[in-house]
């Protein structure tokens, strides 16, 4: 039973990490239709940015995080209004080869930088753990997951109560008719592009606080937001938080009661059957795939 | 919706496959052997992918190698001095791709290999080595399976996987204090890792310790949180991971998230890696692991002296201590260069005879081959973490330091 317990405490703070590293690349998937092949790479240079600030200037990785977010939205910001912006326009198929474009270079570029050496943010509290009897919470862990509901219950709050966010989600669902309205569309496209790569940036250096990194990590963390985008369903703020959940939880459940190399394919497993009963994902919404693309 | 998803999917798929059927990178200078004065040799390399920390150390090890021979002038074949040329090409950390670039080297006239980094990479080369009738010297391909298949061209340098968690097995036997009484294996489920554990495990039942299921998790993850719940319960007194970098540095960094203290972790591979002591900080103190090689190691050579020597070279070349990833690279040349040497002939069919009756002392220790191709005669050493540096504990006639135990606290 305290086997159970500790693997349902483990996965749910691992999801909720996981959450935090998809919900940039849903948000971007939803609402500008561009499957960001870059997006392991954010959350790989965001861990490099905050493992940087912790060695020079000795700033806590909690900190160290929202220079993280600050570097990559402004990255971000650039890198889709005088670079994606020119074809996004084209087939989903021109963003998606931009774009796996990008992250080689991005790889290729962080390993003659950084090298393809190792590292890890090291605290002297994010190993520590709280113990209720048998059961450990890790508190890096912790503090991780709770940044990444709080982040998501404040995209949400940003993306549905403020102008900024009512126009992000109106270009999401029509951009012709968000442009006869006013709104800037390429202005409002990189800007959803850099909030989701300063996420992914924010998400890194938690990344590299509780575990390990070097650049051949970042298609893992792509691979694995499709997954969490996909299972939670876009055009929905919550989606990434429950599919990085469901994900966090079924990798640990199954590594408890399976044999542990199997968790991979059960995740997938359950993607697929998740697909088949529930086409839009967990939470996702299917007015989204009907939109007018003009 | 589903069917962009589809989509997506294909153009994922279909992109990865392009990337690796594009992976060579560069191309390599059209030397020969015959007639230029130099001695041609191929080496394909995992110099970017997920293998890319390794394989740039193998690169350092070849490229040290081909320095101290040609700073004496070069290979000594029959009289005649030649300069030894390694060519690189960038496997991109893919065993089919690694494959591939042997044929090519064998299309450019090249018979004399060195292998690329890790056994998969290695396996995939041996078949197309036997196929071309090439030669190939293995740095790092430890894997036991590579030299069950009569294959009579692979030589390797470097211990076997069996060995691996053996000899922490062997060392923690003749050393620790009290006495451990159960190990549980944590184990990555590549081709390799798993042949660690089988050794690691067949020496300790030998050794009479009581052996928990072994716990298998994906290679390259950094998630072994699973393994190490399910093993809480059971109280090992040793933990040992047969790893890579990443997974050894998970168990260390969750063993302590989730409160798994036995009295000590051993893992092959992962602590001599500086990156180990560098990543974990106090948390690696005392972790105990299997090395290829060490500063300590005995024997001595014409080209790079002692092992020592041999540790100098590469900080003042590369600026970082020695990585034993470096030594079994220039281990590995050292052994073409010797049989080259022997031979009097670049030939490969003279170099395999060679090569296969070597028996010499070096900076690595003894290289000498069985009937299979593998260097049964060299033990390997285990290192233990003594502040922040991998010091030698076993085996006890070159150990640098005292086996601390109980290693955790």
């Amino acid at each position: 039973m305290s086997g159970f317990l500790q693997a349902t405490v483990y996965g749910l703070l691992q999801g909720g990490l996981l959450a935090l590293v998809a919900v940039g690349f849903s948000l971007v998937w939803g609402v500008m239709n561009v499957v960001n092949l870059a997006h392991g790479g954010f959350v790989i240079l965001g861990a490099y940015v905050g493992w940087e600030m912790h060695e020079w200037f000795g700033l806590d990785p909690f900190l160290g995080m929202f220079v993280s977010a600050a570097v990559l939205f402004v990255f971000g910001y650039v890198l889709q209004r005088f670079l994606i912006n020119l074809v996004i326009n084209g087939p989903i198929f021109i963003t998606l080869l931009l774009t796996f474009g990008l992250d080689l270079m991005i790889v290729q570029g962080m390993n003659l930088v950084f090298s393809a050496d190792y590292r890890s943010i090291k605290t002297s509290y994010a190993s520590n753990s709280l113990a209720f009897g048998s059961v450990r919470v890790p508190l890096g862990r912790l503090l991780a997951f709770a940044l990444a509901v709080a982040i998501t219950v404040l995209l949400v709050a940003v993306v549905n109560r403020t102008r900024t966010g009512l126009s992000i989600l109106a270009t999401g669902m029509d951009r012709g008719a968000a442009r006869l309205m006013g709104i800037r569309a390429r202005h409002v496209y990189a800007l959803t592009f850099g909030i989701a790569a300063g996420l992914a940036g924010m998400a890194g250096a938690m990344i590299g606080t509780v575990g390990t990194f070097n650049p051949s990590a970042a298609a893992s963390f792509t691979l694995m937001s499709f997954v969490v985008a996909v299972l939670g369903g876009l055009g929905n703020m919550y989606g990434a938080l429950v599919g990085g959940l469901v994900i966090g939880l079924v990798q640990a459940w199954g590594g408890q009661y399976l044999p542990g190399t199997w968790v991979n394919a059960l995740a997938f497993l359950v993607l697929i059957v998740v697909l088949i009963f529930r086409p839009t994902g967990l939470v996702g919404r299917a007015f989204y795939a009907a939109r007018q693309e003009v | 919706m589903r069917s962009r998803t589809l989509a997506v999917a294909v153009v994922i798929t279909a992109s990865s496959l392009v990337v690796a059927g594009c992976g060579s990178k560069g191309e390599a200078k059209s030397a020969n052997a015959a007639g230029s004065g130099t001695l041609a040799i191929g080496a394909s390399l995992s110099l970017t992918g997920s293998l890319a920390r390794e394989g740039v150390l193998t690169q350092e090890g070849y490229q040290l190698c081909q320095e101290k021979v040609n700073a004496k002038g070069g290979v000594d074949i029959g009289g005649t001095k030649v300069k030894l040329d390694i060519q690189y090409q960038d496997d991109t950390s893919k065993p089919d791709v690694a494959a591939q670039l042997v044929d090519q080297f064998n299309d450019k006239g090249i018979k004399l290999i060195l292998s690329s980094y890790g056994s998969a990479n290695t396996e995939a080369q041996a078949a197309v080595i036997e196929r071309n009738g090439q030669l190939m010297v293995d740095s790092a391909g430890a894997d036991n399976k590579i030299f069950s298949k009569g294959y009579k061209r692979t030589f390797a340098v470097l211990s076997p996987a069996t060995e691996y968690a053996a000899s922490i097995v062997k060392a923690i036997a003749e050393l620790a204090t009290p006495k451990p009484k159960s190990i549980a294996f944590l184990s990555a489920d590549d081709g390799f890792s798993k042949t660690v554990t089988e050794g690691g495990m067949k020496a300790a039942k030998a050794a009479g310790f009581t052996v928990l299921d072994p716990q298998y998790f994906p290679n390259g993850t950094s998630d072994v949180s699973s393994a190490l719940t399910k093993v809480k319960g059971q109280h090992p007194d040793v933990i040992i991971g047969s790893v890579h970098l990443v997974e050894g540095v998970a168990i260390i960094k969750q063993a302590k998230e989730l409160g798994v203290t036995p009295a000590g972790f051993g893992e092959s591979v992962a602590p001599p890696t500086p990156d180990f002591a560098k990543t974990l900080g106090a948390q690696a103190e005392n972790v105990l692991g299997s090395s290829q090689w060490t500063d300590a190691t005995k024997g001595t050579d014409k080209y790079f002296g002692t092992a020592k020597d041999y540790a100098k070279d590469i900080q003042a070349k590369y600026n970082h201590a020695p990585d034993y990833h470096n030594a079994e690279a220039s281990a590995a040349c050292l052994a073409l260069v010797l049989a080259a040497e022997k031979a009097g002939s670049s030939k490969a069919d003279a170099v395999r005879a060679a090569l296969s009756g070597l028996d010499t002392e070096s900076f690595f220790g003894t290289i000498k081959f069985d009937s299979t191709g593998q260097n049964l005669y060299k033990p390997m050493s285990v290192i233990q973490i003594q502040n922040g540096k991998a010091l030698t504990v076993w085996p006890t006639e070159s150990a640098e330091a005292k086996m601390i135990w109980p290693g955790t606290k």
